[in-house]
């Protein structure tokens, strides 16, 4: 394996937090059937793979300083390897939370093992408080469990868009145990409330419909690569020209990426309304301005310039296709949608 | 997720607006072929925010579509060279522009066949020896062929052209036996000319003559004349005749086949013992529907320019385009312009021997 890219020196937000989940955001995982649950429980850091982008997404967002929190639902027995695999792939980070389901099992608390607004709620309201006041966020998931709901109530919560009776009730459907019921709103009662979260960014592992997302709003975008990440954050101006150009070449000279992918992937979300059209502009314009270097195999500058620009010129004059509304999230009709069920309907959960 | 890209996948240029489902069925079907692992690009050209809202509501990779903007659609009913003539945004004319443009390698579209055809041909190169295009159909046979098992056999022309010549028949036999070689993966595909008689002496002058230059002057699987009933029963695998004649033989078999099921639905109702005698056929029924399925097939060639046009059937549905599109990309990679190309100048050698 080749060694990582070193990431570069501008980063351009210090008092920002970056909370990641692992599988299936970071990691490739698959454990959509039991024999690949088993593999990927028994495999080794080295064998693990990274989603195309996400270690050099990780790397440059690190680089200026950036706190770099992870929140995972894989059991804590495997930490040991995942932070190996995180070493091997250069990324530094100053949390890793794993969720304690040996104790779950053995405390007969099985509906814990297997639910996530219970656990990972209250390990990013914990995480929150740690940090000062001031220290803005954003935090990456995936489509295979209910990371767009947990991320956007989090953000709502510390926001103060959510009331304590609200959350309540959204315990309680959730199927969340009493005790950590007690906790989460503790922790919500005690955090400063800020609006903090600027974006959460779900990674379209399962390929789900964007439209699925569009219940939350513009301030959580799908992604279905770390480039169109990379793009976000830089219209956002938590990445610099240098950062982005970075990411693509891993995704290109690590993952065998061609610009065909990349230039759709920009056209996607420019037609979709989640980026700007002056932002592959004002891009080009950097990376020709500062004269980033050309890396490895990648084509020069100018050339990829020119791809991404046909691009953006074969969508016409059309407007994108509307951003979501900025209206308040339905958190008890998301619910319905995105947190599963199993077999019985929410009432017979009880608090 | 999908694997990365590792080679030029073929590109093809689908006409959303086109078909008559709209543009719902046309961007699903691209949507599920980017899902495949067949690596396949599709260019979805036509109305931008109408192409966007249906992708936003499934489940698609984008790394693998992109959305060319077209301002206008020709309807299914309109005029086709009046239509291409007021609409210079067409979103047929411009997918064609986009292959001739290199932008794209081949155009699938369920739309307006005749505006299709005229967009193809407006901005499209014949290949060199090819005098006519041909329109072709797939048609459901008792005999399958190929390694692929194919049910269905190739009948060109069905409409591009109408008066022929006996070179133009013979074209379309090249062209028909190389399509049949690459797509029912069928290394000798059996050619027919389309008479009124099995007899070399049978037919118009132009079958006729047809019928001695492809005995003589190709190297084609030449099996002499059918007849209409050979059709159905799958004696040839390539069914050529002349544009006017094989669009009534298409149009009668559309015919026979809706008025079979008619009478089915009709003995349904009419007595209960027939409707249990359906009942017990309908597991062969649905076999047989299986196989025969030409939503399968994805869609039927325009051969004779130098790049590849698909004409999907107007009422197909996603699965018809993805497997279209498929179809489309096999081609492209196989190369079939200059197939046919070296097919021609074998056939012209011979000729002038």
């Amino acid at each position: 394996m080749a060694e990582p890219l070193s990431p570069s020196s501008s980063a351009l937000r210090r008092a920002h937090v970056y909370r990641w989940d692992l599988d299936k955001t970071y990691l490739r995982t698959d454990f959509d059937t039991l024999k690949a649950l088993v593999r990927t429980a028994f495999e080794g850091a080295e064998r693990k793979q990274a989603v195309p982008g996400a270690a050099a997404l990780l790397r440059e967002l690190r680089a200026g300083g950036a706190r770099i929190c992870f929140v995972s639902g894989s059991p804590r027995q495997m930490r040991r390897v995942l932070t190996k695999k995180l070493r091997l792939d250069g990324v530094e980070f100053d949390e890793f939370i794993l969720k304690p389901n040996l104790r779950n099992m053995l405390t007969g608390r099985f509906r814990a093992m297997r639910e996530q607004v219970g656990y990972k709620l209250p390990a990013l309201l914990s995480g929150r408080a740690g940090v000062p006041e001031s220290f803005h966020e954003s935090c990456f998931g995936d489509d295979a469990e209910a990371d767009g709901f947990i991320y956007s109530l989090y953000a709502d919560l510390i926001a103060g868009r959510v009331d304590r009776p609200l959350l309540q009730k959204i315990l309680a459907g959730a199927g969340v145990y009493p005790d950590a019921v007690a906790r989460t709103l503790a922790l919500a009662d005690a955090i400063p409330r800020a609006e903090a979260v600027n974006r959460i960014f779900i990674h379209l592992d399962r390929l789900s419909p964007t439209a699925r997302f569009d219940r939350y709003g513009p301030r959580l975008v799908p992604i279905f690569n770390y480039f169109q990440a990379a793009l976000v954050l830089y219209e956002d101006g938590d990445l610099t020209a240098h950062s982005v150009v970075r990411v693509v070449f891993e995704m290109i000279e690590r993952f065998d990426y061609k610009l065909d992918a990349l230039r759709n992937s920009l056209q996607d979300l420019l037609r979709r309304g989640r980026l700007s059209r002056e932002t592959p502009r004002k891009l080009g314009i950097e990376i020709e301005k500062e004269r980033v270097p050309q890396l490895g195999t990648l084509p020069d500058a100018r050339e990829i310039l020119a791809q991404f620009a046909s691009r953006v010129t074969e969508l016409g004059e059309t407007p994108a296709y509307s951003r979501p509304s900025n209206q308040p999230v339905d958190y008890l009709a998301a619910m319905e949608v995105d947190l599963p069920r199993k077999g019985r309907t929410r009432k017979d959960i009880a608090p | 997720m999908t694997p990365p890209i590792s080679k030029r996948s073929a590109v093809i240029a689908i006409d959303a607006m086109g078909g008559d489902h709209g543009a719902e069925e046309v961007v699903r079907g691209a949507a599920a072929l980017s899902l495949e692992p067949t690596y396949v690009q599709t260019v979805l050209v036509g109305d931008g925010d109408v192409i966007s809202k249906i992708l936003s509501g499934v489940r698609h990779n984008p790394e693998r579509i992109s959305l060319h903007h077209a301002s206008q659609a020709v309807r299914m009913d309109e005029s086709p060279a009046q239509a291409l003539e007021t609409k210079p945004d067409a979103s047929i004319l411009v997918a064609a522009r986009l292959v001739k443009e290199g932008s794209a390698d081949a155009l699938v579209s369920a739309g307006n066949t005749g505006a299709s055809v005229l967009a193809c041909a407006k901005l499209w190169n014949k290949i060199p020896g090819i005098r006519r295009a041909a329109l072709a159909a797939v048609y459901p046979t008792e005999t399958r062929r190929g390694e692929k098992d194919d049910p269905f056999s190739l009948i060109l022309d069905v409409g591009a052209t109408l008066d022929v010549t006996a070179e133009d028949l013979a074209g379309f036999a090249i062209m028909g036996s190389a399509y049949a070689q690459l797509v029912s993966k069928n290394r000798r595909p059996r050619v027919a000319l389309l008479s009124n008689g099995a007899e070399a002496g049978k037919g118009p002058p132009e079958i006729v003559a047809a019928h001695r230059l492809l005995t003589e002057a190709t190297d084609l699987n030449f099996v002499g004349n059918i007849e209409g009933v050979d059709i159905p029963r799958g004696t040839a695998d390539v069914v050529v005749c002349s544009g006017f004649v094989g669009n009534v033989v298409l149009k009668m078999l559309e015919g026979v086949h809706g008025t079979i099921m008619r009478l089915a639905s009709y003995a349904y109702k009419e007595r209960l013992i027939w409707r249990a005698g359906l009942m017990m056929l309908s597991g062969g029924l649905n076999r047989l529907k299986q196989i025969t399925d030409w939503e399968e097939y994805g869609g039927a060639p325009v051969l004779g320019f130098d790049k590849l046009f698909i004409k999907a059937h107007g009422r197909s549905g996603a699965r018809a385009i993805t497997n279209a599109a498929k179809v489309a990309a096999k081609v492209v990679d196989a190369d079939l312009a200059k197939q046919i190309e070296e097919a021609v100048r074998r056939f012209d050698a011979r000729r002038a021997a």
